[in-house]
């Protein structure tokens, strides 16, 4: 056994937790705390202007189409970071153009769906589900990830830090959406005799009750308290005196790294960042898009450097549902369009390196001459992730009624 | 008198569908009698009471069991299938000053409370939005400004409307007479599922529950099913007012005519010249009409999640023909600045029903974007020209198909008998489905009169989701809950955010989709919240459920609030059990001391204060803090954090052996 949490229970809690004990009945694992791979999804609702965000500076259609959002590398026009000569980084995204250098961090772009919806809901709703022609598919493509795992696991393999479950996750396989791992415990306000008292006395219903299910999940429940223990989530200290982002996703990624460090069995994260939706007024430098990518990659980075020692259990996969349009609107900022940019993140990505099949930003390479068009469907992406970083070779499972090829973006 | 009344005199449609419901109703055959066997299954009345009750309502009320078996249970149920008890205290808690929206029609919906894209064009129009950037939403003299120019032009925000859907629904479950109505409300709004995700059909959720759903619960489902199709939330949900079709004499005539042509040129000069402002805009329009065209998604719902289940045995062909048949089913412009208003206008009614259009109130057939060609669906073949009826035979069609009646019999027996119904159950209720042309109130009346419904398997097999589990404690303990959207909070923590589920296919019914670690913990932290009055805005008298008599003990709460909580159940292992923990003479004194020790201040007391105004009833008058909140969630497209008041509360033992019975696993049972 590990040390971690589960040392809890070989030293104080006593026995083994429900849930291992049942993955070990069913003969599924021979030993659950071997270190799993962690992936970790942030969904950017809204739609994020990969265009400029990782911008092809060197096309001359692109200062012609968006007049006042254009930006270089040259000093002047805004100081993207070169990233190989043809595409530059914003300038907001600085702190994680080292990890790209580095060749840990990979870019793909002209990423989006077959499906040529520009409804956010729609396309959400498709790249969630992994089924962009398909509505009514029960599951979301990382709850299926889950099930294809192959060995059973703690209550916390798959958590969302979200208020309500993603689409992502719906399905099957047991998945935990919660917005503050602080709620997970038994709790009587300001009265930890209560709590304690209330606790035990939930312990000894669940345990004799003839609802197998209730019984089962009553005591997986107690175990993974235990397991988590709340007070260790209130004074999580992150390494090398790294400070968090004081925003949505920078709590997010905080709570998910002491998930991952608490070594409870987490394997697939899923976090989301918002504002995306750049109608006006986007700016250029500290706009309203800088701001949101500052935000965006100074949590990443955060998060990066405080898993420390734990880096090379952890990849990270942004995404959103779809890109915006290639010349700006008579607002300052961009409409709905087609293909965005995603970021990989990991000690074993092939990094360094804008993954693209992107033709020019002449009309005529567009779509419906206005939109970078898709050229690397996002199941190329998320398909390379999960058979690379964690082992998931059933494609057929992972995306239904998807036949292409994945991007091959994992060493090894 | 405007535009829209005057279309709304026309309503062909409308008196056919009355007249069509008349001649079915003299046709079809008389109820079956009530005549439920819980005797040869060996229940007593109260037993069979208390079974009826968990089914068909949404929890036990004290004392209710007794009314039941005194008025009969055979006529109680039937009272529930009639389902027209009048709600003075729905009414009541729902006052019309703070619950608005529950009274208007969609058009006043629509240009009442605006969407976030309305509200920003509205700023855009009014130059509340500077150069500086979007983020600027956030800065409170923007907000104000942006609330004065609401104020000003009688708009409200898109939140405020959410919350009145929500407590509504808490409201009527928890208070309301017509038990089963509501629970049917429940079962066929999450079959039919549409979604407050989805912004464009936002606005129309309240009315669809309110005039699509509740009204047809009990009646045909071809009924429900056809009040589904046509309502706007629903056509924008699953896509199909987009879905057109040009292969219509009317479209071809408009392509060639002249006057087209003369347009056509004209856009082309504005696009072409760039200096021109509305060259972009004008460019974009014509783009996205060019890429109108078929969309498949509500057709193929409506087949495999509406009517026949996905092994019904239709095919892609079928989802591409039903697609096609139902092109031109829209909805009526109604935001009074939208583009839509203007061309209806201009036609007039008069022309619109000369080129067969027809409008039902809120919705609109186009028959100019309507497929004229012939087609065949599921075998059946339907001549060219069929118009807006063909699209209602369709539907006809699949209302009564045998794999609807099997699909729609199999869901019903999960939610009101068991996770996994047996097949003798499903083909009595089918039969009877088929038999009556689909009459809901049959199949019900069927499945209470089988002895699977009674069987001792089926008793307390199914676990409450974490709505009814809510609302049965309410119910439970005639509480009075003032902020009915705390409870919400709390259902979406325990893992039942209603009105947002995102897939058309609703939750799912099943006890090993609601339970797990993380929900059923707070299921037990509910119990506890709950009993003890943490949860704000909720009242509860627990001494009055026992004649005001305080127990001598804890020993003696436990085994009295038991049967008051949990009645007609067998509680004793669970309080031999508790018992052994909660023996302590001094135990209430030790608990009110630590209580003092650690008087309430937690992070959380400080909820996000956009929540602290969705929590707020608006009967009481709202803070500027509350204000403003609201201003920026008018503004935010973002989904709702959930943050969790808690207040201080009540630890006495009573209250706290309240908590564990309702956090305990029986109490999750049905």
């Amino acid at each position: 056994m590990k040390s971690g949490a589960l040392a809890l229970f070989a030293a104080g809690v006593g026995g083994v937790p429900t849930f291992i004990a049942r993955a070990a009945d069913s003969r599924k694992i021979l030993s659950p705390y071997k270190k799993n791979k962690i992936l970790v999804c942030i969904f950017q609702r809204g739609a994020m202007d990969g265009l400029m965000v990782v911008s092809p500076y060197t096309d001359p259609n692109l200062k012609t189409l968006r007049p006042t959002l254009y930006m270089s590398p040259a000093e002047t026009e805004g100081k993207l970071t070169d990233l190989d000569g043809r595409f530059g980084l914003h300038p907001s995204m600085q702190s994680l153009a080292p990890f790209f250098t580095e060749g840990r961090m990979a870019i793909v772009h002209g990423v989006g769906s077959p499906n040529n919806t520009r409804s956010h809901f729609d396309a959400q709703d498709y790249m969630e589900s992994g089924t962009p022609f398909s509505k009514s598919s029960t599951s979301g493509w990382l709850n299926r990830a889950v099930g294809l795992l192959g060995h059973d696991a703690t209550p916390f393999r798959a958590v969302s830090v979200t208020s309500s479950l993603p689409r992502s996750l719906y399905g099957d396989n047991e998945a935990l959406a919660i917005n503050n791992l602080q709620e997970f415990a038994i709790q009587m306000r300001g009265n930890p005799l209560a709590s304690n008292l209330a606790s035990k006395s939930f312990e000894q219903l669940y345990d004799q009750t003839s609802s197998e299910i209730l019984n089962r999940t009553g005591k997986e429940s107690f175990d993974a308290m235990k397991m988590l223990n709340v007070n260790n989530i209130k004074n999580y200290q992150p390494a090398n005196g790294i400070v968090y982002p004081n925003s949505a996703l920078g709590n997010s990624l905080k709570q998910i790294a002491t998930l991952i460090k608490m070594n409870v069995g987490l394997e697939v994260a899923f976090a989301e960042s918002g504002g995306w939706d750049t109608h006006f007024n986007q700016g250029t430098i500290n706009g309203a898009l800088g701001r949101n990518l500052k935000d965006f990659s100074d949590s990443i980075a955060a998060f990066w450097k405080d898993l420390d020692a734990y880096q090379d259990d952890v990849t990270v996969m942004t995404m959103t549902e779809f890109g915006r349009t290639a010349h700006q609107n008579g607002t300052g900022g961009t409409d709905h369009g087609r293909a965005s940019c995603l970021f990989v993140l990991g000690n074993n990505v092939k990094g360094g390196k804008v993954y693209n099949n992107i033709k020019t930003l002449a009309k005529e390479d567009l779509e419906d001459g206005r939109d970078l068009p898709v050229s690397t469907d996002f199941r190329s992406v998320f398909s390379s992730v999960a058979n690379g970083h964690l082992k998931i070779n059933n494609n057929k499972s992972l995306f239904p009624t998807w036949e292409g090829q994945g991007l091959g973006l994992m060493k090894g | 008198m405007n535009f829209r009344r005057m279309y709304k005199t026309f309503t062909v449609g409308a008196i056919m569908t009355l007249l069509s419901a008349f001649v079915q109703g003299s046709h079809s055959a008389p109820e079956p009698k009530i005549n439920m066997p819980y005797k040869k299954m060996g229940l007593t009345q109260e037993q069979a009471a208390a079974h009826l009750l968990g089914r068909f309502t949404f929890g036990i009320r004290p004392g209710q069991i007794k009314e039941v078996v005194d008025m009969g249970l055979d006529k109680w149920l039937q009272q529930q299938l009639d389902g027209n008890i009048s709600d003075e205290e729905v009414a009541r808690r729902l006052p019309a000053d703070s619950y608005d929206a529950l009274a208007m029609t969609n058009e006043t919906i629509v240009n009442t409370y605006l969407n976030a894209g309305q509200i920003i064009r509205i700023a855009a129009k009014n130059n509340l939005l500077n150069k500086d950037s979007i983020r600027n939403l956030d800065k409170p003299e923007y907000r104000a400004q942006l609330k004065k120019l609401m104020d000003e032009q009688g708009y409200k925000a898109p939140q405020e409307l959410q919350r009145q859907i929500v407590n509504q629904k808490i409201v009527r479950a928890a208070y309301g007479q017509n038990q089963l109505r509501e629970v049917l409300t429940d079962f066929w709004f999450n079959h039919f599922n549409v979604s407050l995700t989805k912004g464009q059909c936002q606005q129309y959720v309240l009315t669809y529950e309110r005039d699509a759903i509740r009204p047809n619960v009990l009646g045909n489902f071809e009924t429900i099913l056809e009040a589904t199709a046509k309502h706007p939330a629903m056509l924008e949900y699953l896509d199909n007012a987009s879905s057109v079709s040009m292969d219509n004499d009317m479209a071809r005539q408009q392509e060639k005519s002249v006057l087209n042509r003369l347009v056509k040129q004209r856009m082309l000069a504005i696009v072409n010249d760039t200096s021109k402002p509305g060259a972009k805009i004008l460019e974009q329009a014509i783009k996205a009409k060019k890429t109108q065209g078929l969309n498949e998604n509500y057709a193929r719902e409506i087949m495999e999640l509406h009517t026949l289940g996905v092994d019904g045995g239709y095919t892609q062909q079928d989802v591409t023909t039903v697609a096609r048949a139902l092109t031109g089913w829209s909805i009526m412009p109604m935001y009074k600045d939208g583009p839509g208003m203007k061309l209806i206008q201009a036609a007039g009614p008069g022309l619109m029903a000369k080129r067969g259009f027809v409008v039902e109130g809120d919705f609109l057939f186009k028959a100019d974007k309507h497929d004229e060609n012939a087609k065949t669906i599921l075998g059946r073949n339907f001549p060219a020209n069929g118009g807006y009826e063909e699209g209602k035979q369709v539907l006809e069609m699949l209302a009564n198909h045998p794999s609807t009646a099997k699909f729609i019999c199999t869901k019903l027996a999960t939610r009101f008998v068991s996770d996994t119904p047996s097949a003798e159950l499903v083909n009595k209720m089918t039969d009877a489905f088929l038999k009556s042309k689909g009459n809901i109130k049959m199949v019900l009346i069927t499945m209470a009169n089988a002895r699977e419904f009674w069987d001792n398997k089926a008793l307390r097999e199914k676990v409450k989701s974490p709505f009814e589990f809510a609302v049965s404690a309410i119910r439970a303990t005639n509480a009075d809950v003032q902020q009915p959207f705390q409870i919400y909070n709390w259902c979406t923590r325990m893992g039942q955010r209603f009105y947002y589920y995102q897939a058309p296919t609703g939750f799912p019914d099943r006890a090993t989709y609601w339970i797990n670690t993380g929900s059923l913990l707070n299921r037990m932290n509910f119990g506890l919240a709950f009993a003890t009055e943490k949860i704000p805005g909720v009242k509860l008298n627990l001494a009055a459920l026992n004649d005001n008599h305080e127990p001598e003990s804890a020993e003696a709460a436990l085994i009295i609030y038991s049967k008051i909580l949990l009645p007609e159940r067998n509680q004793d292992d669970n309080i031999r059990r508790l018992t052994a923990i909660v023996r302590d003479a001094n135990l209430e004194k030790k608990i009110t001391e630590a209580a003092v020790k650690n008087t309430v201040t937690t992070p959380d007391m400080t909820a996000s204060s956009m929540q602290d105004d969705m929590m707020a009833t608006t009967a009481t008058a709202p803070t500027l803090r509350n204000r403003k909140a609201n201003e920026r969630a008018a503004l935010s497209k973002k989904n709702l954090p959930v943050t969790t008041l808690y207040v201080a509360g009540n630890t006495n033992t009573v209250s706290q052996v309240a908590g564990i019975i309702i956090g305990s696993p029986e109490f999750q049972r049905k």
